[in-house]
């Protein structure tokens, strides 16, 4: 439904954030001059040394339909920093960021529903590299 | 200090939504939804301290471990920048500082030891993104009185660049 922009670049920014004094233009300039493959470098490192908090800028909302409350408040027992507001019968919307859908994926209580929004995502050309990276499993498998 | 909104949530796509499922638009439904995504620069380390204590957001803060501190990059108070007495002891307690970290630093320390002996007046940058409701909270607990001056400054900017991004979440919040 809405996701941030340029995710896989959106990453490197708050990755460079950590260990740049540089002015956030620089550090914009830097990244669109050494290109896409250096943010793929980056998230790459980010989720080897396990520093998932540089996902956390990576943001989107997404309309889950069908849902009952047991099944939306399941979720949001075990995972408190997604966001759900019922908006009437058994439609919600969901909020949640990068780091919160990878723990979901790696979880198996969370594992089907980040399914449905990796594919959501993926339908939409929305995080390729992040995708492959953090969910390359099922990008394997398929 | 310096605040730039590098991203927020379009509004717009999630109002279309709204409509197309004729649910009402209503700010509250959205206060968890709309997120802002800010790069914060040259405010002091103590101001920092004050806001990651709101916990309901996401912090990337350059870190000291790598980068080398200066004595230029500092944040003084107006209370120590408008006394002769103050703002002298107040420069030489930096020099002795910066004097001894560089020296540190020079003998092989790693940055990350050295760093035990800076001060918090020193300047900071850092990324945080949040959720509307999270900001809202910050704006109404950090421009009170009681809040120190600068979190006031930080927070009163923060407002006023999310107000402006998306008014229609902001009309009934008060700067206290």
């Amino acid at each position: 439904m809405w996701s941030s922009p340029m995710p896989e670049r959106t990453i490197a920014v708050a990755m460079r954030r950590c260990f740049s004094t540089k002015v956030i233009e620089e550090i914009e300039a830097e990244l669109e001059q050494k290109g896409p493959e250096y943010w793929k470098y980056l998230l790459t490192k980010a989720l080897q040394d396990k520093s998932l908090d540089v996902l956390e800028h990576f943001t989107m909302t997404f309309f889950l339909e069908g849902a009952n409350d047991a099944e939306v408040g399941g979720l949001i027992r075990n995972f408190p920093y997604l966001r759900a507001t019922l908006l009437k019968g058994s439609d919600w919307m969901l909020s949640m960021n990068g780091r919160t859908l990878v723990e979901l994926w790696r979880d198996p209580r969370g594992k089907e529903f980040a399914g449905l929004v990796v594919s959501e995502l993926d339908s939409r050309s929305v995080c390729p590299v992040f995708s492959e990276l953090a969910f390359g499993e099922r990008v394997h498998a398929s | 200090m310096r605040v730039k909104l590098l991203y927020h949530t379009d509004i717009e796509a999630l109002k279309r939504v709204l409509a197309q499922r004729g649910v009402p638009f209503d700010p509250e439904l959205l206060m968890d939804h709309v997120v802002y995504m800010f790069e914060i620069e040259d405010c002091s380390r103590v101001t920092t301290h004050q806001l990651v204590r709101h916990r309901a957001a996401s912090y990337d803060q350059e870190s000291q471990r790598f980068s080398a501190a200066t004595k230029e990059g500092m944040v003084t108070p107006p209370n120590i920048q408008s006394s002769e007495a103050a703002y002298k002891a107040y420069d030489e307690a930096l020099k002795v500082i910066y004097s001894s970290y560089d020296k540190m630093v020079a003998a092989g320390v790693p940055k990350e030891d050295a760093r035990y002996i800076l001060p918090s007046a020193i300047k900071t940058k850092l990324v945080m993104t949040l959720s509307a409701r999270s900001l809202m909270h910050i704006v109404w607990q950090r421009t009170a009185l009681q809040a120190q001056w600068e979190i006031r400054e930080l927070a009163a900017t923060l407002h006023n660049l999310a107000k402006e991004a998306t008014p229609e979440l902001w009309t009934k919040v008060i700067e206290r």
